[in-house]
């Protein structure tokens, strides 16, 4: 187990190095990071003297080596724009988007989990096929748009929530809500196959022949056994949150890492671009061996069900 | 669905937006004498020395003076922390100082102070962000006397005051020292100090109660200052209408219609030096066989152009279309040069004359206001041409730019809010400056002499021969000025400023 | 994850036991299935009227979509106070007539739709043969490829490489291709590696084949179904991606009428003129719903699965 988890960890610093020279290859070649920093009326002196300053003029394996060498002392180097450390700049802003993360899931969990199982317990009644078409629904709204008409209802008809900013819990209730809705489908239709599933299976089938019957049944052995290989599922989905908030960021004008991503690309900020991209490979990874350590450490046991 | 949306919806609307709105951290308005002022972006510094953001120039006329200032009413360079000044000869400036200026920590303003702050901008190591542009014409400062000093430059430099004035605040001797702290944000002179300062979320400001009486910005009304960071525009009108803030700048022409036409909001339209153009790439930067080299396509171009249209429609306000490469309000932009009426027919046979029929094909840039862009495509497409919108955003644009790879750019210059050609004309034709597509020696030559020279009469001259060669040359097509939108709380009465930089010392309640 | 689903679901056993006591061929047997299938029957319907306006638009559109009237700004739908029947769903801010910037949007998220789709399905099939039928390094290889591509959330990867690149529609249509291959290449990669046990392949093997025309001549048609209905569901996400880059202002440059791109420009006044901002996002859904209808559905009569 310990040499399985050795070579993922590798195989994640593989690919974490490659993505961040890429990206890096990507801005040096195309954006003038000295501009921005210096505005757009900046006098030529002035924006020559930034290049110097900043080193933009130095050869690119240069420049990447000097960062990497930065990065492996703990040092994230300096946000171009902001001019603070990106370390600093990431704390700030990663409160906001672990919160929404968490929401989110919250609220995927709230509807997806009862839509699936009243689904599974049922199939093919009406239960069954509102949620499948609840599913089919949410998968074809663009997020963002869902977010705007939210926005558009919330600020008319039900002037309860706000609906910009972060400042409260309040302002967290609608990018939830849409970040959450995002995962619905999935989890539903997974909720309610892995249902199935779990109930068409012998020991279910013994169970019901040693006259257990009913609710009881269903909550206290399927449903266990059902929902275990969810939580796996829900760590990957907690990834997915750290890039849907990207969106759902931008469009409540949250400021999280999403939208600290989104504005470090728009000002070819490569220090805050790299360290998110980093970061955000590390969380996925560290997602994924969650959700592989959790499926290896219940397969046996429901082989021994 | 709910399309229907006459004013009646639209009040319900936005006062429940307004609603809606969690409170205000701090109420804004005349009761708690407070003015809170939305930005746009976030200031990382609210050291003047160290940015030059709109927003940073804003805050900086509140907190900082400089020994001159650009007199709110005429634009004209004025003394501030000066008590007079005088040139000896082209090259030498005496500057002695007012009586009784303090600091914010209530030390007085010496000539010690004033030279040490000349002496960190021209450090090469300070890394100020106007120091390469102040060490291109000042040699050194020297102290005279306790309350003054002597400026001596290295060439004659007819914009030395207005450096002095918008770009240079002063600074108490040892501010930039390494073991320097004195827990304030900001030690200046001028009529508000910073009280807090967390950047990216708000700056708070103070009148300064010790500010000298006899400064032209003496006597400030409204007594505790906010400027909030609300970057998106949705969030700043929802804050307006519901009092969290009581002033919106830079407001999009659209957006202040809509908004002002609900109760509770109050409209300012105002000048702006900026004026918007496009730079054809004339010297065939690009490839040389770029046709934007031959004369006659950059004339039907500059037919081809409806700016009355795009002015009125899109710009609007006090917006209006220029026949020249410089702001009408700057001093030397005059011109007998050829004019470009909006003429599509005489656009085409000049094309056919060029030997393009049928058009071509090119990319134009830009990096701002995206309807004009569209609008300002349209017209070239209307003509026959085939356009590439290349909408992209400023640091990419200014690579491409830099690396003389445009064929066309359409972009806007503020002049830094000084009205005098030499931030346009001068700025865009000199030799070394990457703006420059006309590859004109000559026209550099011009601009450059235009810069050394002291007298008057004789810049104009230089200029009107400048202007004259860019437009006879269509090297630009210079579309219109700019109008500046502000959104404010109907008990807040602000001057309207004429160069686009709010004076928010001025800003008094109205009764 | 429909499409994960779907990976997870698709099984490519032999017809199953109902087909075969029925005596019908698979083809027979999806055609009888489909008939009764509602989704699918009311994708293909809608997908079909948006196909005719996507692919007619020059003669349905009343007004050429890129042509401005600045005097003309901002109209409200027809029915509204100050509209014009000349404009039945109002205009933008340039004046352009938005029913007709609405009918063009169809085709151009159909064309990102089907590019993207294709160039994901090129290269993901390429990298799943080739990792599943040779294996060994080159099985390695495309695994790494995979766990970079999963890794970095692939909005903020499209995001950079479109800001870096430039916008256009082409750029648009390869980027979101190449980052859209993974569902391919696991389907792929797996049927490869069972196929190339059977029995067939052994055969042609023998017959002196080359490896790859293996691959391609026998292992490639085997696959047709699952990756029919992978496309059809990455069709829809492709759109969904276009219309999100546009919306944060890195898609399809203007004045190309996408609509999240007009749903982004509409934004800023979407309190003062909500169908700016309402009108393309139910275009978007309507599409996507019918792509997603219409894969779900193929799914369902081609695919045997485990659930009925």
């Amino acid at each position: 187990m310990l040499n399985y988890v050795m070579r993922r960890a590798l195989l994640a610093l593989l690919v974490a190095l490659t993505v961040s020279f890429g990206t890096f290859a990507l801005f040096y070649f195309a954006t003038d990071p000295a501009q921005t920093i210096a505005g757009e009326d900046a006098p030529q002196e002035m924006v020559e003297a930034i290049r110097v300053q900043y080193g933009f003029d130095r050869p690119i394996t240069v420049q990447y080596v000097d960062w990497l060498g930065g990065v492996l002392q703990g040092d994230f180097g300096q946000s171009y724009f902001w001019k603070q450390p990106v370390v600093a700049l990431i704390r700030e802003h990663a409160k906001v988007t672990l919160l929404l993360a968490f929401s989110a899931l919250a609220v995927t969990i709230l509807i997806a989990l009862p839509l699936g199982i009243s689904a599974a317990l049922r199939p093919n009644s009406w239960v069954d096929r509102f949620a499948l078409s609840t599913a089919v629904s949410a998968q074809a709204i663009p997020n963002f748009w869902l977010g705007l008409m939210l926005i558009i209802l919330f600020a008319v008809t039900f002037p309860i929530f706000p609906v910009s900013g972060d400042s409260s819990w309040r302002h967290y209730v609608l990018p939830a809500l849409v970040l959450g809705a995002s995962s619905v489908p999935a989890v539903m239709r997974l909720t309610r196959t892995g249902l199935l599933d779990v109930m068409g299976s012998d020991y279910i089938r013994t169970a019901r022949a040693k006259g257990f019957t009913g609710y009881r049944l269903i909550v206290r052995q399927a449903l266990r056994n059902a929902l275990l290989p969810i939580v796996s599922v829900l760590a990957v989905q907690l990834g997915n949150k750290l890039g849907g908030s990207i969106v759902t960021e931008s469009v409540f004008s949250m400021n999280g890492l999403g939208r600290l991503a989104v504005e470090s690309i728009f000002n070819s900020d490569i220090p805050t671009v790299q360290s998110l991209i980093l970061l955000f490979v590390l969380t996925f990874v560290l997602l994924t061996l969650a959700a592989d350590l959790i499926n290896a450490w219940l397969d046996p046991r429901i082989r021994m069900g | 669905m709910a399309i229907r949306c006459p004013v009646r919806v639209v009040t319900f609307l936005i006062s429940a937006l307004a609603a809606a709105l969690w409170p205000a951290t701090a109420a804004a308005g005349p009761d708690d004498d407070t003015l809170v002022v939305a930005f746009s972006k976030a200031l990382t510094t609210v050291d003047r020395l160290y940015s030059i953001q709109r927003e940073g120039l804003i805050l900086s006329r509140l907190t900082d003076d400089g020994l001159f200032y650009v007199d709110p009413d005429t634009l004209e360079f004025e003394p501030l922390a000066a008590a007079s000044y005088e040139w000896v000869d082209d090259t030498r400036l005496d500057v002695t100082l007012r009586e009784g200026i303090r600091f914010h920590d209530g030390s007085p303003l010496t000539a010690d102070d004033v030279v040490y702050t000349f002496q960190w901008v021209l450090n090469e190591d300070s890394d100020t962000s106007r120091g390469a542009v102040i060490r291109g014409w000042l040699e050194r400062v020297e102290k005279t006397g306790p309350l003054s000093v002597r400026f001596t430059l290295n060439m004659p430099y007819p914009m030395a005051l207005r450096d002095l004035a918008i770009s240079i605040p002063l600074r108490k001797g040892g501010t930039y020292d390494e073991d320097h702290d004195d827990g304030r944000p900001l030690n200046g002179i001028g009529p508000y100090r910073v009280t807090r300062f967390s950047a990216g979320r708000e700056i708070v400001l103070e009148r300064f109660e010790d500010y000298y009486a006899d400064s032209p910005k003496a006597d400030p009304a409204i007594r505790n200052m906010v400027f909030r960071v609300i970057p998106d525009e949705g969030t700043q009108q929802a804050e307006l209408l519901s009092g969290g803030i009581d002033l919106m700048m830079d407001v999009p022409p659209d957006v202040a219609d809509n908004v002002s036409a609900l109760p509770g909001v109050a409209r300012l339209e105002g000048n702006d030096i900026r004026i918007g153009y496009l730079t054809l790439d004339a010297a065939g930067y690009s490839g040389p066989d770029s046709p934007m080299t031959d004369l006659k396509v950059r004339q039907a171009i500059n037919h081809a152009i409806d700016r009355e249209a795009i002015t009125r429609y899109l710009v609007r306000g006090s917006a209006r279309a220029i026949p020249y490469a410089c702001h009408p309000r700057q001093f030397g932009c005059d011109s007998d040069g050829p004019r470009y009426p909006y003429d599509p027919e005489k656009a085409k046979r000049l094309l056919a004359e060029a030997g393009y029929p049928n058009g071509f094909s090119f990319k134009l840039w830009a990096y701002r206001e995206k309807i004009i862009a569209e609008a300002i495509v349209n017209n070239l497409e209307a003509v026959g041409l085939d356009v590439d919108l290349r909408f992209v955003k400023l640091n990419v644009f200014s690579k491409v730019r830099n690396e003389h790879r445009m064929e066309a750019f359409f972009a806007s210059y503020g002049s830094g809010g000084t009205p005098d050609a030499s931030a346009s004309t001068g700025v865009h034709f000199a030799a070394n400056s990457s703006r420059n597509y006309s590859g004109d020696a000559a026209l550099s030559r011009t601009v450059l002499a235009a810069e050394r020279t002291i007298d008057p009469e004789q810049r104009r001259r230089l200029y009107r021969q400048a202007l004259d060669r860019i437009a006879e040359q269509a090297y630009w097509v210079p579309l219109f000025s700019y109008s500046q939108n502000y959104l404010l709380t109907p008990a807040l009465s602000l001057p309207v400023p004429d160069d686009g930089v709010p004076r928010l010392w001025q800003a008094t309640w109205r009764p | 994850m429909t499409l994960k689903e779907t990976v997870d679901q698709t099984d490519l056993a032999a017809p199953s036991p109902q087909q075969e006591a029925l005596g019908l061929t698979p083809g027979q047997a999806a055609l009888k299935r489909a008939r009764h299938h509602l989704g699918l029957q009311l994708g293909l319907g809608m997908l079909l009227v948006m196909g005719v306006f996507a692919l007619l638009a020059p003669w349905l559109a009343p007004h050429d979509p890129y042509l401005q009237n600045l005097s003309l700004r901002l109209l409200p739908p027809a029915w509204a106070d100050g509209g014009q029947w000349q404009h039945v769903l109002g205009t933008d801010h340039l004046g352009r007539d938005y029913l007709s910037r609405i009918i063009y949007g169809a085709r151009i998220s159909m064309m990102i739709g089907l590019g993207a789709a294709t160039i994901g399905a090129l290269i993901g099939v390429t990298l799943g043969i080739i990792a599943g039928y040779f294996g060994g390094w080159l099985d390695q290889a495309v695994n790494f490829l995979v766990t970079c591509q999963l890794a970095v959330p692939s909005l903020l990867l499209i995001m950079a490489l479109v800001f870096v690149i430039g916008q256009s529609i082409t750029v648009v249509i390869f980027v979101i291709g190449a980052t859209h291959w993974v569902f391919y290449l696991v389907v792929t990669r797996a049927a490869t590696l069972r196929i190339r046990e059977l029995d067939f392949v052994a055969a042609a093997g023998a017959m002196g084949a080359s490896r790859w025309q293996i691959a391609v001549k026998e292992i490639l048609p085997n696959l047709v179904n699952q990756i029919m209905v992978i496309f059809t569901l990455e069709v829809a996400v492709a759109i969904l991606n276009e219309a999100t880059l546009s919306f944060l202002g890195l898609g399809v440059p203007s004045p190309i009428p996408s609509w999240g791109l007009m749903i982004a420009e509409g934004k800023t006044a979407m309190f003062f003129q909500p169908w700016l901002v309402i009108l393309p996002g139910i275009a978007l859904f309507v599409l996507v719903i019918a792509i997603n209808l219409l894969g779900d559905g193929v799914r369902d009569v081609t695919v045997t699965n485990r659930r009925s």
